[in-house]
């Protein structure tokens, strides 16, 4: 075999590997969306499936917001993530400012203990803050969701803010000190501007983070008026009775913010993923 | 309980106001102060460090103090130490044994899959081509997606009755009775495993794509130089050169797909009869469908003692990358 016809089949097997794959993403999305627009007696006449909706109709969607309220749904997903994702990257910020820029005693320790705490499981620290949280009646509140997503998130978080720090050259603040510079300015006029990107990656991670969580929503949250995203959705699961179309309808609108916000950061999100996960 | 917290919060701000007070005074008397220096990163950490310190000091303490308890949240009355009960009732348990095999065969199959089609699809993607920017856009999404909704999709595809696994198997020919997935044991488990795969890989292909693309360029021509052949290439260049995201990756991997179970939640449910239940999953359901608080927490004892083990070795072995032997 000529070394030609070696690399097109190299060539040949790479694009082939690359097309079943993004098949195997794409497929389980489209049932998605597909079913999502299909009505009710369509989604159930199981003997002729279809897989292209035959009578694409918005009907899900309107009874995912006429009948189920997912507005309010949204409404608490936001207001939550949102808080929660600002008071992670403004921590991150100085904690991660400390980590890049001061070599101190403890250290280690510190940045230990921020890595041994992504190792816990979840549901270990949920069932003590349940007891917390309904002695202090914050169950059904949402500010018992904003407190386990901060503490939740924020070790990576800040872990990750610190690579970006890194990444800035040091000389750029001591330029900055000598022309009089204090350090609250140095930090706010000179490094914060430079490292916009990797900030808004920190605010995507945290806000993801918390808009996709669904254990603790079900245990924290009971009441349908503060339901997020996930748990209102999650009710929609009968033992008997399963609303596929309207519940395909809820997913799809819940993959989008996270989904754009992804795809228009990936460069940073990526860049902050594998900096701060390995580096550790 | 909310004034705590409330006090709490008020009592970082305020320590942090007046640190930050004296470290200006100081900074005005005498520029080169030793003292204001050595204070400043500390400043900087305490309010994420207080806060993480509590919120995960404080459950883990009270977890180990439950679980040597009789804690039903359904008898408040009622709560006592109780020695050892809790672990004991723990390992009679006639599934414990199935739950554990499961845990084990749900992390090392998703993992052990995650890991390769990662690696493969990071390979196929370090060469440039057109489109390559737009095709990881595609196919690195599900890392953002939520397990909840990549739940609710595999829920739905292996539906028995009206599943679209099913309808295709039996149009290709290769089954010829619906299969009822998520209510057969063994296959309910498969069904969770395929989800985490699916949600995993772009976590895997991320990072080593960014790691291969660290390889300087030049060591590859001096090889292809030498006419080495492309597995070979593999082995003595490539590969060496990952190894340490390699083994971070994994390592950190197992444990986060160990702690994770939404998605048992949502497709299964644990069912049928606990065969798709895996450690975490069980103490969810055991303290919050049984509300036994004691039982569910001698269960995050066992959990910790797993991970801590599990955490020593992962240490061991991330320090051991650290001293540069590499």
């Amino acid at each position: 075999m000529s070394s030609k016809m070696k690399r097109n089949l190299s060539t040949l097997g790479r694009v082939l590997l690359l097309a079943a794959y993004l098949l195997a993403v794409i497929l389980p999305i489209y049932w998605m969306v597909a079913t999502s627009l299909k009505p009710h007696t369509e989604i159930i006449d199981a003997q002729n499936l279809t897989y292209i909706p035959q009578n694409p109709t918005t009907e899900n969607y309107e009874q995912l917001f006429s009948m189920y309220n997912y507005g309010s749904m949204v409404k608490n997903s936001v207001i939550i993530s949102g808080s929660t994702a600002i008071v992670i990257t403004l921590l991150s910020i100085l904690s991660g400012y400390a980590f890049a820029r001061y070599s101190f005693k403890g250290k280690g320790t510190i940045l230990l203990f921020f890595l041994i705490t992504q190792m816990i499981p979840g549901i270990l620290v949920i069932i003590p803050l349940y007891l917390i949280f309904a002695n202090a009646g914050l169950i059904n509140t949402r500010f018992s969701l904003f407190i386990y997503y901060l503490v939740v998130n924020l070790p990576f978080c800040a872990i990750t803010m610190r690579s970006f720090f890194e990444r800035i050259p040091y000389t750029l603040e001591e330029a900055a000190y000598v022309d009089g510079c204090t350090k609250w300015q140095g930090l706010f006029k000179i490094i914060l501007p430079i490292m916009f990107p990797g900030i808004v990656a920190v605010f995507v991670f945290a806000f993801i983070g918390s808009w996709n969580e669904l254990i603790a929503g079900t245990i924290f949250i009971s009441t349908s008026d503060m339901w997020t995203v996930p748990v209102g959705l999650k009710s929609l699961i009968g033992k008997y009775d399963v609303k596929w179309g309207v519940l395909m309808a809820g997913g799809v609108l819940a993959l989008l913010p996270t989904a754009i916000m992804f795809a228009v950061m990936q460069r940073f999100v990526v860049e902050g993923l594998t900096s701060g996960a390995v580096k550790g | 309980m909310l004034w705590q917290i409330a006090l709490y919060i008020l009592l970082v701000v305020i320590l942090f106001a007046a640190g930050f007070r004296l470290l200006r005074k100081h900074e005005k008397k005498n520029r080169q102060l030793q003292i204001s220096k050595k204070l400043e990163p500390y400043l900087f950490i305490m309010p994420a460090f207080l806060l993480l310190l509590l919120a995960f000091g404080y459950p883990l303490v009270n977890s180990v103090l439950m679980s040597f308890q009789n804690y039903k949240l359904i008898e408040p009355g009622k709560v006592y130490f109780n020695n050892f009960a809790n672990f004991k009732n723990l390992f009679s348990d006639r599934d414990i044994g199935l739950i554990m095999r499961n845990s084990f065969v749900y992390v090392i199959a998703s993992v052990g899959m995650q890991f390769l089609l990662g690696l493969i699809l990071s390979l196929a993607l370090k060469k440039k081509f057109r489109g390559r920017g737009v095709y990881q856009a595609i196919v690195f999404l599900p890392w953002a997606f939520s397990a909840f909704v990549i739940g609710l999709m595999f829920r739905w595809s292996f539906n028995g009755e009206y599943g679209v696994v099913n309808d295709l198997l039996i149009k290709l020919g290769l089954i010829t009775e619906k299969i009822a997935w998520l209510g057969t044991p063994g296959l309910s488990l498969l069904v969770v495993i395929l989800a985490m795969i699916w949600m995993g890989v772009p976590f895997f292909a991320i990072m080593y794509l960014a790691a291969l693309q660290s390889i300087p360029e030049d060591v590859y021509e001096a090889a292809d130089i030498d006419g080495c052949g492309a597995v070979r290439r593999f082995f003595a260049i490539t590969f060496p050169y990952i190894k340490p995201t390699v083994i971070m990756t994994l390592l950190l991997r197992t444990i986060w797909v160990f702690n994770s179970f939404d998605l048992i939640v949502v497709i299964t449910g644990g069912g049928p009869a606990n065969h798709s239940q895996t450690l975490p999953s069980y103490m969810y359901t055991r303290a919050f469908s049984g509300y036994d608080f004691g039982l569910a927490s001698a269960l995050g004892v066992v959990l910790m003692v797993i991970l801590a083990v599990y955490a020593v070795i992962f240490l061991q072995v991330t320090k051991y990358n650290k001293a540069g032997d590499f």
